[in-house]
């Protein structure tokens, strides 16, 4: 299990100094280009020659590979398999095994939603690595999104990677107890009620105390929050932002047009 | 004016019939230490939780009788107005960090961006919190990182920056090591040095002796007796409801059976007096 | 307005300080099923106890959140089905409005129509994002189907009804027990304690009763898919 959840690596480079919101704009943009379904090869042409060089302007790319290695080939390769021999359409049968036939379409489809998620996640992953998820909540909560929001993700985050260390624990206690978590289904079955009891109340017990302890600390103020972190905007990257919206609406535009 | 003032105040639990405090009045002044002491289950938390304000607005219930703090109603304000007059710190360390910051230093700011502080000033104002407790070398450390005792001493800080007029602080020791409550003892006295005024539930009798001003002492929701730190601390009526004494006060009460220890030195309570009591001396408190 | 003030009520401080609790409890239970090797997700448990004890719109808001970050985070393929995890803890916390948690049979009416919900949800998602296959086991038995002449969009619903009830009736009664199990006191804090009033000479029986039917649930289910795989 993960003992870290946040991406982040603390680097000085170009992207590491951009704003936040300017960031999570390009992404947004490479999402929607990419499932828009403009062109086959789209996907594919943003993750090569946008992602990729953004990764070594970020000064991350070693993580962005390891990352990608690691956590998106094993997903997205395991899709691209299933839906290689599974999906429905195609006549030009390359081999099959049993009652199920990879053809050339099912192949090219495989492909296409492959790339597609391969290149959402790889385009967050870029943002991820190179954002502190507290100046991209702190930015946002300035823009007006509710403080209260950046409190629960930001906190999350913080909470997941100490959950599962207990978890790891408990799983640990409960084995060395000579709980079975192994073996046929009964068995395991049966082994979750005293691995997920633990874990749930002693968590939920913490909320009473937690919820008291931020709201002495002024939590519910019906005032507007301020940040502690100075987060840097210049009017290119507000302009910057004005054409990825734009690139947006046209690419939206064109897909309807062509429809 | 005393800066807070509970009168006739009468507070039960929802879901419960018998109340949790009975006919409560007190009064601390300006720059007060006020120590609550009493058993388990005597009403201390409770009373904590009533003069921050968190009973009736968090957890609801029957409140009678008023509580008033720097001229204000409980009843009539609300929660967040009462939170920048009382300041709360309570037992578990751990529970009271936000969750939601990777460092101290915005840890301790939390409370600042909520009430839309500017950035310099809230930079210079935990600095110089930090400073006041003595803990400016942790500023960069993940709050999650740090020992029982530090974390309390973050907490302390934390509302120490947003600058109460009133710190309630109930048992903030009892969940430590020896040498963290130690410290945060410590940094509890140099706040109330620095003239804010304390409010503070504590078992550790010796302690209690050592700096209050004042003491009471709890029973079965009720205030039982009221006054000086040797008054209270050496009356029967404490160990009659199965609260601890000082072992000072034991060692002296063991002594005078045997005749050791006059009849007419008043029982120490600290470390001080039993020596000056013991050497025959006589000491006025 | 009406409703924006009652939604409002339901996001009280509690509540915010839940949603990353319950977050936690949805990802690390759904991993613990992975460690078990079992045949369920059961990674809505935290979804559906906020969306009992703080509303609908508190129970979207988390599983929303929570699709968001295990997608980001942890696994991939996840992100593109917010809209059920988000429709799951909204129907969920209506379903306990109505009175549909307080006995461990009402909490299975509630799974099934949680399972409904998300098994009509997730359909245009696999359709249009996945055509049909997509990376959960249970695209074995959508593949099955389609090659045995089914329709794409018949085929992926009856795969989804198959799956979901099992996963859903469980996910909720394992909720229940847990809401079960907290002090009437605590759940006071929360904004709707009132949807999980549990007699309290009933409490035990009910806690023990849902664990043994999602127990049961989950044995029945493994051994029709195991049937199911081995034909």
């Amino acid at each position: 299990m993960h003992q870290k959840l946040s991406f982040y690596v603390d680097r000085d480079s170009f992207l590491h100094h951009l704003n936040p919101l300017t960031k999570l704009t390009l992404v947004l943009t490479l999402v929607i280009l990419s499932f828009l379904g403009l062109s086959y090869w789209l996907p594919t042409i943003i993750f090569l020659f946008i992602i990729i060089p953004l990764s070594f302007l970020g000064k991350v790319a070693q993580e962005f590979f390891n990352a990608t290695v690691k956590l998106l080939l094993p997903v997205v390769g395991f899709l691209f398999v299933m839906q290689a021999f599974f999906h429905p359409d195609g006549t030009q049968v390359i081999f099959s095994i049993w009652i199920f036939d990879v053809t050339v379409e099912s192949l090219s489809f495989a492909y296409l939603t492959a790339s597609r998620i391969l290149t959402m996640v790889a385009s967050f992953l870029i943002l991820l690595l190179t954002t502190h998820p507290s100046d991209l909540m702190s930015d946002l909560t300035r823009r007006g999104v509710s403080g209260n929001l950046s409190y629960v993700i930001t906190s999350t985050l913080q909470i997941i990677p100490q959950m599962q260390v207990k978890a790891g624990t408990i799983i640990d206690a409960q084995q060395s107890r000579g709980l079975e978590t192994t073996g046929n289904v009964f068995n395991r079955v049966k082994a979750v009620v005293p691995l997920v009891g633990p874990l749930v109340f002693g968590s939920l017990v913490e909320v009473e105390e937690r919820a008291i302890a931020i709201e002495a600390r002024a939590f519910t103020a019906p005032l507007k929050k301020t940040s502690l972190r100075e987060i840097p905007d210049r009017a290119a990257e507000r302009a910057a932002r004005w054409i990825f919206i734009g690139v947006i609406i046209i690419a939206i535009g064109l897909r309807i047009w062509l429809l | 004016m005393a800066l807070v003032e509970l009168s006739s105040v009468t507070y039960t639990y929802p879901t419960t019939d018998k109340p949790a405090l009975k006919d409560i009045n007190l009064k601390v002044e300006q720059g007060e230490f006020l120590a609550i002491v009493g058993s388990n289950e005597a009403g201390k938390s409770t009373l904590c939780y009533t003069i921050s304000g968190f009973i009736p607005h968090f957890f609801h219930g029957d409140l009678v009788g008023e509580v008033q703090v720097a001229g204000l109603n409980l009843e009539e304000s609300k929660l967040n107005e009462w939170v920048l007059n009382v300041g709360l710190v309570f037992q578990n360390p751990f529970n009271q960090i936000s969750g939601s910051k990777f460092t101290v230093f915005e840890e301790i700011a939390f409370g600042l961006e909520n009430l839309g502080v500017k950035r310099s000033e809230m930079i210079e104002r935990v600095e110089r919190a930090m400073e006041l407790t003595g803990i400016s070398d942790l500023a960069d450390r993940s709050p999650y990182s740090l020992s029982g005792g530090q974390q309390q001493k973050v907490a302390l800080t934390s509302i120490l920056v947003m600058e109460p007029q009133v710190f309630v602080l109930d048992e903030p020791t009892s969940q430590l090591d020896p040498i963290g409550a130690r410290e945060v003892f410590e940094v509890i006295k140099e706040m109330s040095r620095a003239g804010i005024t304390v409010i503070m539930a504590e078992h550790k009798i010796e302690w209690v002796a050592e700096f209050a001003d004042r003491v009471i002492a709890m029973h079965d929701g009720q205030i039982i007796i009221e006054g000086s730190p040797q008054e209270v601390l050496t009356s029967p009526l404490l160990p009659e409801h199965g609260i601890g004494t000082s072992r000072y006060t034991q060692a002296a009460k063991q002594a005078r059976t045997e005749g050791l220890f006059s009849e007419t030195t008043p029982l120490p309570v600290t470390l001080d007096q039993a020596v000056a009591g013991f050497s025959g001396g006589n000491h006025e408190d | 307005m009406r409703i924006i003030e009652s939604i409002r009520k339901d996001f009280t401080t509690m509540t915010w300080v839940l949603i990353p609790v319950a977050i936690a409890i949805n990802v690390v239970i759904g991993q613990i099923v992975v460690v078990l090797r079992l045949p369920v997700f059961l990674d809505s448990i935290g979804t559906v106890l906020v969306a009992v004890v703080a509303g609908p719109w508190a129970g979207a808001l988390t599983g929303t959140l929570s699709n968001i970050i295990w997608g980001l985070l942890i696994d991939p393929n996840a992100l593109p089905w917010w809209p059920v995890a988000l429709m799951i803890g909204f129907v969920a916390g209506w379903c306990a409005v109505l009175g549909l948690f307080k006995s461990w049979w009402k909490v299975m009416i509630t799974g099934f129509i949680v399972a409904v919900t998300a098994a009509i949800v997730s359909t245009p998602i696999a359709v249009y994002l996945f055509g049909g296959i997509t990376a959960s086991g249970s695209s074995f038995i959508t593949a099955y189907l389609l090659q045995t002449g089914r329709d794409l969009i018949p085929a992926v619903l009856s795969t989804n009804f198959l799956v979901e009830p099992f996963d859903k009736i469980a996910t909720c009664l394992l909720a229940f027990a847990i809401i079960g199990g907290l002090s009437v006191r605590y759940l006071a804090r929360f904004p709707r304690p009132e949807n999980v009033e549990i007699d309290k000479t009933e409490r035990r029986t009910q806690i023990i009763i849902a664990i043994v039917v999602a127990v049961i649930l989950i044995l029945i289910y493994s051994y029709i898919l195991v049937n199911l795989l081995g034909s």
